[in-house]
């Protein structure tokens, strides 16, 4: 059952808040943390005072417990199956996973049971031995905020060597590709993971790389002309950027969203992809980007 | 009138209203007709509770209109996994949880019913009113965590004996954990393993991040439970725009994910339509596991067929192909539109005609659902061509209508 008091922010809470006790870590602040680190907003109001009034029977009222191990549980059949069903994707040799305890756990799917239909087929090589050996080389330094030498391939497709701090690594499910992003680099912070030729951890000055880039961001209006499901398409498909909407009339709805500059061009096309339906109303210099594709596709004579 | 709590028993209800608020989210309170005004109330006092920060709202002339907004690529976790750390329970719940897992602190331990008892009974022994906890609730928790698979019952003579599971399962990398529960679908369960491990920086990040999904977890895990048994099911299908719901009897075959919309779908043998379709997993709520599908084999077999011909998630009943051609002009410094065609082709073909230009072909089962990846070349098609003539002429009079939109060659809309 996915849905289980047993996966609960409030089990989870107070199992911290009797691990505090058992620790002797009384004071009310600590045991507010674990509520707060676990658990919502209002659930300072409940879950102390439940434990407190002696309603939940784990803590006297002199704050001792009668727990004496720190709360552990089990993992359920439903985690382990979906364990093994991560055992079977192909990406999991990017990690340093050990799955044999799992031999005779059935998995809850196989890559079989399910399809990612429009994903771009050119994604990273994930079973490549050396792209493998550049991930995990990545992400320790991330782990250790070492610097990073990298012999990579430009857009141009020359080969070149940084020095990056790399922060994090991003993945896009609809490209199929890690991106390592760095800080530090005057022209550009974003690396393609499937481009790095080679990389290893170096030792640099810190204070080099300490600017962390900037996401530029820029909004856009799209004005909603809801026909053949327009909206429900629409809002479903901008719903990862940060957006807010608002109802014009019985079938127009203004879209404002937030989008990062170095994505434009990609915006341009997934709004050109929505036809007649959706309208970019501002900025202007969004609207002339799409005025510029529709007048050159008007010079090629589509009859 | 029950007192507000934070804490659902039922996840359904609180599922249309999260889509509502974090797809839509230019509904005013009034407009939330289906339940009374205080269901209203609740339901955004905890979705405040549970999502914080990501909570906003604007006024209109209807109303105050609350809604979610999330950039996904600068969270690092899925925040609407939390709705599902919900569950309510009750005083008796969560005191023999804790008592129990205590009592059974490691798997060498094992304990009868009655042995089991009598040491709950020295835990709750200096509470001022200790809670009772008959023989009949220990025996139905401890049921209930047999069938989890965190407690293993065994046969000790006449008796049975009671032990916690073995924990041979060590989570070495909660990267992996991390990155699998964005990633993978049912990822709330990942989240779930993550909560027992300490705290950890964050080091992965998710672009084109659709998190929607994340509410129809619990479909979507028995559907995959189904799928693995070769099992029927029977489930409720409803529509957005009515209260209408049918109760279907399906085969379920496979899950269909998008990347684009974010979007899932189910492509299952409808047993009274008698052909294979699909079906949006966020309509679909109630799924009930029935009997093996003897002839599962071969509606997997059949599906698998189909999908040689699917752009989507569409094949329809008669199976009749379209056939669907396109021209693009690409420059010489443009390969970048060259590899676009390549890695976004999927069932299609593309042929290079000449220095400029590119040609894709597919036989598909619906020329509709190409449309929108036809458009994004819009500024090179050079010639196009749909056995689907319907399609083609809308296709042609949508761009018309954008020229006009956009006052494209003087005309005006």
């Amino acid at each position: 059952m996915i849905f289980s008091e047993l996966y609960s922010a409030y089990y989870n809470a107070i199992a911290e808040i009797l691990t505090c006790l058992i620790k002797g870590e009384k004071d009310e602040a600590t045991l507010r943390q674990a509520v707060q680190r676990h658990a919502f907003s209002d659930s300072v109001l409940t879950v102390l005072p439940s434990l407190k009034s002696q309603k939940w029977q784990l803590v006297h009222s002199d704050m001792t417990t009668p727990v004496r191990n720190i709360p552990t549980m089990p993992l359920t059949d439903l985690q382990r199956r979906w364990l093994k069903a991560v055992s079977l994707d192909p990406r999991v040799r990017l990690f340093d996973m050990d799955f044999s305890s799992l031999s005779d756990v059935e998995p809850l799917f196989t890559p079989e049971d399910y399809v990612v239909y429009d994903a771009y087929r050119d994604g990273d090589p994930y079973t490549d031995e050396q792209y493998i050996r550049n991930f995990r080389t990545i992400l320790s330094a991330i782990k250790e905020h070492s610097t990073v030498k990298f012999e990579t391939v430009n857009r141009s497709g020359r080969n070149i060597s940084l020095v990056m701090l790399p922060k994090h690594l991003e993945y896009s499910q609809k490209d199929d590709k890690f991106r390592v992003i760095c800080a530090g680099h005057r022209f550009s912070n974003t690396l393609n993971l499937a481009r790095i030729i080679s990389c290893r951890k170096c030792y640099s000055v810190k204070e080099y790389f300490s600017c962390e880039h900037k996401r530029e961001t820029r909004t856009l209006t799209l004005r909603i002309t809801d026909k053949r499901n327009a909206l429900e398409r629409t809002m479903l498909h901008f719903a990862h950027f940060e957006k807010q909407a608002e109802r014009i009339d019985d079938i127009h709805y203004n879209l404002h969203l937030t989008y990062d500059k170095e994505d434009e061009t990609e915006l341009v096309i997934r709004v050109l992809g929505f036809g007649p339906l959706i309208e970019v109303t501002s900025p202007q210099s969004f609207r002339n980007l799409i005025i510029e594709r529709l007048e050159k596709q008007k010079s090629c004579g589509l009859a | 009138m029950s007192a507000y709590s934070e804490l659902i028993k039922n996840f359904e209800k609180i599922r249309a209203y999260m889509r509502d608020f974090y797809v839509y989210g230019f509904k005013s309170r009034g407009e939330y007709n289906t339940k009374s005004s205080r269901s209203y109330d609740d339901e955004r006092r905890r979705m405040e509770s549970w999502l914080g920060d990501h909570m906003s709202f604007v006024r209109s002339k209807d109303g105050k209109n609350m809604f979610i907004s999330i950039d996904s690529r600068v969270i690092s976790h899925n925040p609407l996994y939390r709705a599902w750390k919900t569950k309510s329970f009750t005083d008796r719940d969560v005191t023999l949880h804790f008592i129990l897992f205590d009592i059974l602190h490691t798997p060498d331990i094992a304990l009868t019913l009655s042995e089991l008892l009598t040491e709950i009974d020295t835990y709750l022994a200096d509470f001022d009113e200790p809670l009772a906890l008959d023989e009949s609730t220990v025996r139905k928790k401890l049921k209930e965590y047999t069938a989890e698979g965190i407690i293993i019952a065994e046969k000790q003579g006449r008796s049975v004996a009671y032990r916690r599971a073995g924990d041979t399962f060590c989570v070495k990398d909660t990267d992996a954990i991390h990155y699998f529960s964005e990633v993978l679908p049912c990822g709330v369960i990942g989240s779930y393993i993550l909560d027992k491990q300490p705290e950890h920086p964050d080091r992965l990040y998710f672009k084109h991040h659709y998190i929607t999904s994340a509410l129809d977890s619990d479909v979507l895990c028995t559907l995959f439970d189904a799928i693995r048994r070769r099992c029927f099911v029977t489930l409720n299908s409803f529509t957005r725009y009515s209260s209408d719901s049918s109760v279907l009897k399906l085969v379920p075959l496979k899950i269909y994910i998008s990347a684009q919309s974010g979007r899932q779908h189910l492509l299952a043998y409808d047993t009274r339509l008698k052909y294979i379709k699909a079906f949006r997993i966020d309509s679909l709520s109630d799924v009930q596991i029935e009997d093996t599908c003897q002839e599962y084999g071969e509606l997997r077999a059949k599906l698998d067929s189909l999908s040689e011909h699917m752009w989507g998630v569409n094949c329809n009943k008669s199976e009749r192909l379209s056939r669907v051609d396109f021209t693009v002009r690409i420059d010489p410094d443009e390969d970048y539109i060259v590899r676009r065609l390549y890695r976004e082709k999927r069932i299609g073909t593309v042929e290079k005609l000449d220095e400029s230009h590119y040609r894709f072909y597919a036989d598909v089962y619906d020329t509709s659902e190409l449309i929108p990846w036809i458009r994004t070349f819009i500024c090179r098609i050079t010639q196009l061509s749909f056995s689907d003539r319907t399609t083609e002429n809308l296709f042609k009079k949508d761009i018309e209508a954008m020229y006009k939109l956009y006052s494209v060659g003087g005309e005006q809309s």
